[in-house]
């Protein structure tokens, strides 16, 4: 049965010597895996994050599971953001200083309450057991894009979005991301938006949705 | 995870850190110390300032016809010590009794009336509950009286004026006739002031020569006081009670000066103003530019917390807006910030209060030649003012971080 999770209506945003987004209209479903892709300068990734609460159109809405996310002030939005949502990005964006163990606990911490054993459980699953206590430096940048995967997924969000999560990686890390991230959406079932340009990784979705000049030109079915 | 948080980040920062605590130590000495010695500079100064002579001048109350008619009146010598049982009887630092009459003075061929006046000049008095004796006369009140010789230390000798001494060709151990008595001169007394044309004996022996056992003319009393306020110039009459309570009740020099009234029998006790009123002025002035001073070091060590915590923070801004977009809210990101300012501040404040406890020291030493003795304010005043220092230099670079914008700093490469 079709449960519309995300609908978004009219979305334009304005830059001051540019148009990012002209009216996107899109609804996705609970636990679907949509890939945005389109070229650079599209809007893919200014759509991601007024969908994720980080940015606010200037027209039109987005709601999310009921939620009008344009009504709500940036500290509900963050709060929002924190229930609902997780996030990888295509620099790992990993605290140097901190562990991979207490970098996946900092998500815990602005959730709810860091729980170590449960941080180090998730990087277990992500293949990393071996790695709980080196910083980011001494990670691979596969590794460190799944110790962000075990930190965007750690408060068992609702939404995943993740903004060109491969883009730093090479086609076997790429692979061994991908299908880390298949798994674990097969078992968890949240939603997945994924922006990419990399025709590889939008294929691993259930549909794509591309994007021109701030809007969406084609919206199809995976195979 | 705070406290974990804030370890890894103080590491991680280490060189940033230690300037910041060293700002805040340095603002934080600084400023204690000043503080300190503005609470202490009142009763240091005014100690200092009591050098300048007697500021309550307690005379008899001349009521009725006696202040027309030019009638003598006298205070009783046995009220003297009741100075030292007023309310602010720990602030009388010194008074002396003093009783004048015209004698006749013979010295060789020269027979002429001289004033003179009887006095304490050093009279040790055991005060009931106190353990050392407590130091009155003209020493107590007029230190910069300058002696030639010696004060009168018995009955037969006598302290010449300087200028009297030199009309008379008078030297220390010549012998003067006064009311056909021979005196001893032990010294010759210079003060600059009409004191110099005097001669001055112990009181009991004047009082022996003019025939009036027990009676001084006034007292002289140096007292510890509070500066003047607006307040403390309301008369007294027209106080509510409990305005009248507080005014009696703080150590100005006119409540002060109507306590020594109320003990001495048929007084009139009056501030000197002109000494008061310089003491007051410059126990003010001195406190206001101690302030000034600890404000100003306050201010440019929050400056420079403030600008090492921002330049800290333009490296740090992509791990706020990595928080942000974790749904750190702004609460999130002050108590963040903030526990690292408290922490720089009590780190700071650690520091700052054993240098402050240095600087203090050598300040009572090199200025009053002795020791501070506030030394259990130290610690609250250096913690309060390494945390203000601290959480001033903070409120800009917490301005800044709540602006950031997660979706412009994590941006990728599209």
């Amino acid at each position: 049965m079709y449960v519309t999770f995300i609908k978004i209506s009219d979305l334009e945003k304005h830059y001051a010597s540019a148009m990012a987004l002209r009216g996107v209209n899109l609804e996705i479903a609970a636990q679907e895996w949509v890939s945005i892709v389109g070229a650079s300068g599209s809007g893919k990734s200014t759509l991601l994050n007024i969908v994720g609460g980080l940015d606010v159109p200037s027209k039109g809405c987005v709601r999310m599971n009921g939620t009008d996310l344009c009504g709500l002030s940036e500290d509900a939005l963050a709060r929002f953001r924190r229930q609902n949502i997780g996030y990888i990005f295509q620099q790992s964006h990993l605290v140097p200083y901190l562990s991979a163990t207490e970098n996946v606990m900092l998500a815990q911490y602005f959730h709810s309450l860091p729980d170590e054993k449960e941080a180090e459980e998730a990087l277990v699953r992500v293949g990393l057991g071996h790695r709980l206590h080196h910083r980011p430096s001494q990670l691979s940048g596969g590794e460190q894009q799944r110790v962000c995967i075990a930190r965007a997924l750690i408060n068992s969000p609702k939404l995943l979005l993740a903004d060109e999560p491969t883009g730093n990686l090479d086609r076997e890390n790429t692979r061994v991301v991908l299908e880390l991230l298949k798994k674990i959406h097969e078992a968890e079932h949240f939603t997945i938006i994924l922006v990419t340009h990399d025709p590889f990784v939008a294929d691993w979705a259930s549909r794509l949705v591309k994007m021109e000049d701030g809007r969406v030109v084609s919206d199809t079915r995976n195979r | 995870m705070l406290p974990r948080l804030l370890k890894r980040s103080f590491l991680n920062q280490k060189k940033a850190m230690i300037i910041m605590v060293v700002a805040v130590a340095v603002g934080t000495a600084v400023a204690a110390s000043l503080l300190t010695v503005a609470t202490e500079i009142s009763s240091k100064v005014a100690v200092e300032l009591r050098a300048f002579g007697a500021n309550i001048l307690v005379e008899p109350r001349l009521e009725g016809l006696a202040g027309v008619s030019g009638q003598a009146r006298y205070l009783e010598e046995s009220d003297l010590k009741k100075i030292k049982t007023v309310f602010w009887r720990h602030n009388i630092l010194g008074f002396a009794p003093f009783l004048d009459g015209l004698v006749e003075m013979r010295s060789g061929e020269n027979v002429r009336p001289v004033q003179a006046v009887g006095t304490w000049f050093e009279q040790k008095l055991q005060l009931p509950g106190e353990e050392s004796a407590f130091v009155a006369g003209i020493v107590s009140v007029a230190p910069w009286w300058s002696i030639e010789g010696a004060w009168a230390s018995h009955a037969d000798s006598v302290v010449v004026g300087s200028a009297l001494a030199t009309e008379l060709n008078l030297h220390v151990g010549d012998s003067v006739n006064l009311e056909g008595r021979a005196f001893q001169v032990s010294g010759l007394l210079t003060t600059g002031d009409r004191e110099d044309e005097q001669v001055f004996m112990e009181l009991a022996t004047l009082q022996g020569l003019l025939g009036g056992e027990g009676r001084i003319s006034r007292v002289q009393v140096s007292a510890l006081t509070t500066p003047m306020d607006d307040f403390a110039y309301k008369n007294p009459k027209t106080m509510t009670r409990t305005e009248y309570e507080k005014w009696y009740c703080t150590g100005y020099v006119t409540s002060i000066a109507k306590q020594v009234e109320e003990v001495m029998t048929g007084s009139r006790a009056r501030p000197v103003w002109n000494v008061a009123e310089t003491e007051g002025k410059v126990l003010e002035k001195l406190r206001l530019a101690i302030y000034l001073l600890s404000v100003m070091a306050l201010i440019a060590s929050a400056i420079g917390v403030g600008t090492t915590m921002v330049t800290s923070l333009l490296r740090r801004v992509e791990e706020v807006g990595l928080m942000k977009a974790l749904g750190a809210d702004s609460m999130g990101i002050i108590t963040l910030f903030l526990s690292e300012a408290v922490l720089i501040g009590v780190f700071g404040g650690t520091v700052g209060l054993l240098l402050s406890l240095w600087i203090s020291k050598q300040v009572g030493l090199l200025v009053f030649g002795t020791e501070l003795n506030q030394k259990a304010l130290l610690f609250p005043l250096s913690m309060g003012v390494s945390l203000i220092i601290a959480i001033l230099g903070a409120l800009l670079p917490i301005a800044r971080a709540l602006h950031i914008k997660p979706a412009v700093v994590l941006k990728g490469v599209e």
